[in-house]
């Protein structure tokens, strides 16, 4: 049972839940007071002791009711039974003869009801004198005498022994069936069902007859559980890959089918930032006296100050405007930009933001109340068509918005600094670089093409205190947490 | 011999760990038998009226058995403190709570040495120094004498504890309830690590202070999900979510606390709470609000619930003007609901 919950705890690592390796030996010790039995408790256990937090807990339950369901394969009836003239203890007997001396060839657990290999054949049907035939093949056996919970069982060790969590796309799932069906000791059937369908005897031909029938079921269950395996490992792994290319895929290169996903990562990585960012750092002003504090606190020992407080000023959540070009080049950056920027509103809860193609505008307001579609849809349908003008834009940004600049402010412009030939009007931007605490000015085009063509940025970068190229998630996720972390 | 061996056996914890009733001494009996199986936890907390449902009674269980804290989360007003104080008050145990905020510092949780006293001491000890000091020559003589007296200033005895090290000095036990913790700040949680899974707080001057091995607290942490919990403190916890009961459990929960209020009325205010937990509030009404109503509805001598009444006591349930507002249309069609069904 170790092992089980160790694939369970993999399945759930996978599967996006953060467990500890002392998790898991908390799970082993609390499974000493529960037991098994009684299956709603085993579940709240692990999912008190695994799942911490509403999401995971919700991972966990799907995970929990796949992984340890079989119902489906209990319920499907083994045709055939047992023999019609049964000689319960003999047959029985023959069984665990046949059971036991063998091992599992992978050598893995050891459950009660596995260890068939293909070793069974040396049993030669041939020798079986009885008037009444009974299956000799540890599998035929297993088929037709044992119980369910035995085939189950069976089943399930042979999937470990051929490792079928290894399982990675789809296709391979006939590949797993058959190496399943080969562990529990397909050949030894086989060979059994052909020699008694020879045999002259009408028994014999009827036992092969019911033999191949439950051995066509098993298949099906084989498949079925190899389907399950690969839905609770692959599936997972699949989605991981996915994400990893999604990230390092450049964004105008994204097609709209693929937005659900990307905006999932965002959120993933904004959840991560978040949780990195969310601690408030305090910055002590070494040696300044905080008078006051000092007094309060030192009245309990007679008014003498031994115990000073120092003045002591609390980090900044970044105050960031970010000015978004938007026309058709570019605007597939700003979505995901202030996409970004608006998943991180409970650390920096002060955004900004703007668009322009030519003529500057404030959508703040627009991101605020209306998601996230809705909102990029209408800044593109109001700011995104005309042709792009950095002068106007800066132009724009000093009449309205240059008052609000002050020495906490971080200002991002995401833009290809593409004008036109346009005035660049680059001393707006020196004005802003000397006002605010930082520009950044984020190009999704690459450093070797910013000075081809209409490019102004030799005039622009002088200006910045940072450029970068961001032209991909994982630049994205940087340029944020870059700015997270130098806001003090 | 034996005694060696009995002092042994007493040192593997992981052995006596397995053992349910580990805790077996005479005194302690009745105290695991409120604890022994997820049932009786569940009928001693009803007996409370704290209606339980399995997954808080078996975290409950496994808190005890493995020693292992419970971090609580839920929406505000499910009962998470309520859990803590309801399983002291099972147990006839102490409850001790300390009330996270932020600015929560080790002066205010842990311990803070006893100044003032200090002080008065040395003042009052000034004169008898002499006397000690006599007959010691030089500097040194005398400082190897004061050496002798050891720490006294450093000692329990002026020592202030607060809610951490008082669960801890509880010989008999305790439940020791961190409400709210997400309201403290980052360095307050690593203050707690030490606590919660060694049961022991370290003071510099005076050394490990540790909880009694067969009594140690029961920790409950409650957090109302303001911020995530760090991944250090969830993982020493069970955690154990507290989601809004459903309709039979909160019906059988006011029956527990307003057994005043007939079936009739019962039902057909729990429906109406359930419906409104559908709609999109500001704030959906807890199940200490449902009680608050019950309250009020039997003040005002209410046979069954109607439209006009249901109006006028919506301040009780709905806490924002803005919910109040957008439910006041709705209260026809809810009230004639909730009628319905009962």
């Amino acid at each position: 049972m170790e092992k089980t919950i160790v694939d369970f705890v993999k399945v759930l690592r996978t599967a996006e839940v953060k467990v500890s390796p002392a998790e898991t030996l908390d799970v082993m010790a609390a499974i000493e007071f529960v037991g098994y039995e009684d299956r709603l408790l085993f579940k709240n256990t692990l999912s008190m002791l695994l799942a911490k937090n509403p999401e995971e807990k919700e991972t966990f339950e799907t995970c929990f009711e796949k992984f340890f369901t079989f119902d489906d394969v209990m319920k499907a009836p083994v045709s055939g039974g047992s023999p019609d003239e049964s000689q319960d203890s003999d047959a029985f007997e023959d069984e665990n003869a046949g059971n036991n001396p063998q091992g599992q060839p992978g050598g893995k657990g050891s459950g009660q009801g596995g260890g068939q290999g293909s070793a069974a054949d040396a049993e030669d049907p041939e020798d079986d004198d009885q008037a009444t035939p009974a299956p000799t093949s540890a599998l035929g056996q297993l088929l037709l005498q044992g119980t369910r919970s035995d085939l189950m069982v069976s089943m399930a060790e042979a999937g470990r022994a051929v490792e079928v969590n290894q399982i990675v796309v789809f296709t391979q799932k006939g590949l797993y069936t058959r190496k399943i069906m080969d562990q529990m000791g397909l050949k030894g059937l086989q060979e059994e069902i052909s020699q008694r369908q020879e045999a002259a005897d009408r028994g014999e031909q009827r036992l092969a007859g019911k033999l191949k029938r439950a051995r066509d079921q098993l298949r099906d269950q084989v498949r079925d559980y190899v389907e399950k395996q690969f839905f609770l490992h692959a599936d997972e792994h699949g989605k991981q890959l996915r994400e990893e290319l999604l990230k390092k895929v450049k964004l105008s290169n994204l097609e709209k089918r693929n937005h659900k996903d990307v905006q999932e990562i965002v959120f993933k990585m904004a959840k991560k930032l978040v949780s990195i960012h969310s601690k408030r750092r305090k910055t002590h002003k070494r040696g300044q006296l905080d008078i006051r504090k000092t007094l309060r606190h030192n009245m309990q020992y007679d008014g003498i100050f031994f115990d000073l407080k120092w003045k002591s000023v609390k980090v900044d959540r970044p105050k960031v405007m970010c000015i978004c070009d938007v026309s058709g080049s570019v605007s597939n950056y700003s979505r995901f930009l202030l996409m970004f920027l608006y998943s991180l509103a409970e650390i920096i809860p002060k955004v900004r933001s703007f668009a322009f193609s030519s003529d500057l505008g404030e959508v703040t307001r627009l991101f605020q109340n209306s998601n996230l579609e809705d909102a990029m849809a209408k800044t593109m349908r109001d700011y995104g068509n005309g042709s792009t003008d950095y002068g106007q834009m800066f132009e724009d940004f000093k009449r309205n918005c240059m008052d609000d600049v002050d020495n906490k402010t971080t200002i991002i412009i995401l833009g290809d600094a593409r004008n036109n030939h346009g005035d660049p009007k680059s001393e707006i931007l020196r004005e802003m670089y000397e006002k605010s605490k930082r520009v950044i000015w984020l190009n999704p085009e690459p450093r070797s093409n910013w000075l081809v063509g209409d490019a102004e940025m030799k005039k622009y970068s002088p200006n910045c205190h940072q450029t970068e190229v961001c032209n991909s998630l994982t630049h994205l996720e940087r340029v944020v947490s870059n700015l997270l972390k130098y806001a003090a | 011999m034996p005694d060696a061996l009995l002092a042994r056996a007493a040192h593997q914890k992981p052995d006596a760990s397995l053992n349910p009733f580990k805790r077996g001494s005479p005194l302690t009996l009745e105290r695991d038998e409120h604890l022994a199986t997820i049932e009786a936890i569940h009928s001693g907390l009803a007996g409370l009226n704290y209606i339980s449902n399995k997954q808080i009674a078996t975290a409950v269980f496994l808190a005890y058995h493995l020693d292992k804290p419970v971090l609580i989360e839920g929406p505000p007003g499910v009962g998470k403190t309520e859990l803590a104080k309801s399983v002291a008050n099972m147990l006839d145990i102490t409850c001790i709570r300390l009330q996270c905020y932020e600015g929560l510092d080790e002066s205010k949780a842990i311990y803070e040495w006893k100044y003032g006293k200090q002080l008065l001491y040395t003042q009052v000890l000034k004169e008898t120094l002499g006397e000690i000091l006599d007959g010691a020559k030089g500097l040194t003589e005398s400082v190897a004498k004061l050496h002798e007296f050891g720490d006294v200033f450093f000692s329990e005895e002026f020592l202030e504890p607060r809610p951490l090290m008082k669960a801890l000095k509880e010989e008999a036990g305790c439940v020791l309830l961190i409400d709210e913790v997400d309201k403290s700040d980052h360095e307050f949680e690593s203050l707690l690590l030490e606590m919660l899974s060694d049961y022991q707080l370290s003071i510099p001057e005076i050394g490990t202070i540790k909880a009694n091995p067969d009594r140690k607290p029961l920790v409950f942490l409650t957090s109302n999900n303001t911020r995530e919990i760090s991944d250090a403190l969830k993982r020493r916890c069970l955690h154990l979510y507290i989601p809004f009961p459903d309709a039979d459990l909160e019906s059988q929960i006011v029956q527990a606390r307003v057994p005043e209020v007939p079936a009739e009325l019962r039902r057909q205010l729990v429906t109406f709470i359930q419906a409104l937990r559908e709609m999109d509030l500001k704030k959906v009404p807890a199940i200490s609000e449902t009680i608050d109503w019950a309250k009020a509805l039997i003040l005002l001598h209410t046979e069954s619930l109607d439209a006009e009444l249901v109006k006028q006591t919506l301040n009780v349930i709905l806490k924002f003007q803005e919910d109040i507002e957008s439910v006041t249309g709705e209260v026809q069609m809810l009230t004639n609901k909730a009628l319905k069904s009962s």
